[in-house]
């Protein structure tokens, strides 16, 4: 990132994620695997106090939809450092290693991919992430991932897979963030009516919505939805 | 009527017994008790568990058990640990993850199965709490079984089906 010594790194709202003030303003999250780039995105290193260099990397919000949705606004993205994340839809891990960034060495995520070419990227870019864990298997089929997976607080998905995986992994009052491509399940009808009715279908599998965000500048047609599994109700005293 | 839980694990399978099933209720209230280890840990009890014997014996059991196939290793685990089981007449049912593993098991070993929505809840509560259920197994002990099981099976997968088409999502 240009700016060198000018630039300087601030926390973001949400914990584990930051904001590179320089020139142009970037959200960036702090490298896990110093001097690497997983996808080519630039990095940028701050020296601290002690003259401790940390390095941070951008993240591209036209490449991540959780990057977007944060960039959007949303409240909370339940996604923080320690947390234990089922990633679902995984791809080549370009997102999945930011995930990794933010809930750092006490954190992992399970990252889940069924495409053998990206599995093959994700899988490479897991062999420098200790808190990356690559299943390469149908995430309709949770039962055959069973065995590499714990209890998780938060499942992330941009499919809509999310009810039966909750069902095996999600713990009682963990939370899930989902991304809804309109176009991708119903073309036909307005994108709102669209988001209603897989609104609908959570809440149907105990997949409470908490909230929405749209992905508008950086994605069309596209929210996000945030929500609680199975809400715990609070013990009456 | 006993009910025994069948919990495959990254690093080894564990058997449980379900001791007070009154206790627990239905399935909602499994749902709520799942938070409460001491109530649910008074109904649930570990009955054996048998660690992998190494990474290349973890990664045949996950292939077996992905594809729901019993492997000897299990076959055996169950006949030991489980009373012996005359055909149509045993005093327990096993409960299990997935339906194909236990019909397969049945047919191998002549144990009854049962795979439910109930079940399901069960097993959920022993994935919340597997650390506290065996000794001297933490829970980053098992979040590294997972890591080193998770690589050997994804590469086998990447590698295994370089020829072949891509699994695409459509």
């Amino acid at each position: 990132m240009k700016g060198g010594a000018k630039v300087v790194v601030e926390g973001h709202r949400h914990a584990g994620i930051f904001i590179a003030r320089g020139k142009e303003d970037a959200l960036v999250t702090r490298n896990m695997a110093p001097g690497e780039s997983v996808y080519g995105e630039k990095r940028v290193s701050v020296e601290q106090e002690g003259g401790e260099k940390i390095e941070y990397r951008v993240w591209n919000p036209f490449r991540s939809k959780l990057a977007a949705a944060v960039l959007a606004g949303v409240d909370n993205i339940h996604i923080k450092p320690g947390a234990r994340v089922l990633y679902l839809g995984a791809a080549s891990g370009t997102s999945v290693s930011h995930v990794s960034d933010v809930v750092g060495p006490e954190g992992c995520v399970y990252a889940v991919e069924f495409s053998h070419r990206s599995g093959r990227d994700l899988v490479n870019m897991a062999k420098k992430r200790p808190n990356v864990i690559p299943i390469i298997e149908d995430a309709r089929h949770p039962q055959k991932y069973r065995m590499l997976v714990p209890m998780v607080d938060v499942v992330f998905a941009d499919a809509r897979i999310v009810g039966l995986n909750a069902q095996y992994f999600l713990k009682n009052g963990g939370f899930f963030v989902i991304s809804i491509k309109a176009s991708c399940i119903d073309s036909t009808a307005p994108p709102e009516a669209v988001f209603a009715r897989e609104v609908k279908k959570l809440q149907e599998q105990q997949l409470k919505p908490k909230e929405q965000v749209t992905l508008e500048p950086y994605e069309r047609d596209h929210a996000v939805v945030v929500g609680v599994y199975r809400p715990q109700k609070k013990k009456e005293q | 009527m006993t009910t025994f839980l069948l919990f495959e694990s990254a690093s080894g399978y564990g058997l449980f017994e379900l001791t007070a099933a009154d206790e627990l209720g239905g399935v909602d209230a499994v749902q709520q008790s799942v938070n409460d280890i001491q109530r649910f840990g008074k109904s649930i009890k570990l009955a054996a568990f048998k660690p992998f014997t190494s990474a290349a014996n973890a990664l045949e059991q996950i292939n077996a058990v992905s594809e729901s196939q019993v492997t000897d290793d299990l076959k055996n685990f169950l006949t030991t640990n489980l009373p012996a089981a005359k055909k149509g007449k045993a005093k327990y049912k096993l409960g299990v993850a997935e339906a194909k593993l236990g019909s397969a098991i049945q047919e191998e070993t002549g144990v009854p199965c049962e795979c439910n929505e109930y079940v399901g809840e069960l097993l959920r509560g022993v994935r919340q709490h597997i650390a506290t259920f065996i000794k001297g197994l933490e829970d980053r002990d098992m979040a590294r079984a997972q890591l080193g099981l998770a690589h050997s099976y994804s590469r086998a997968k990447v590698k295994f089906n370089v020829n072949k088409a891509d699994n695409m999502i459509i």
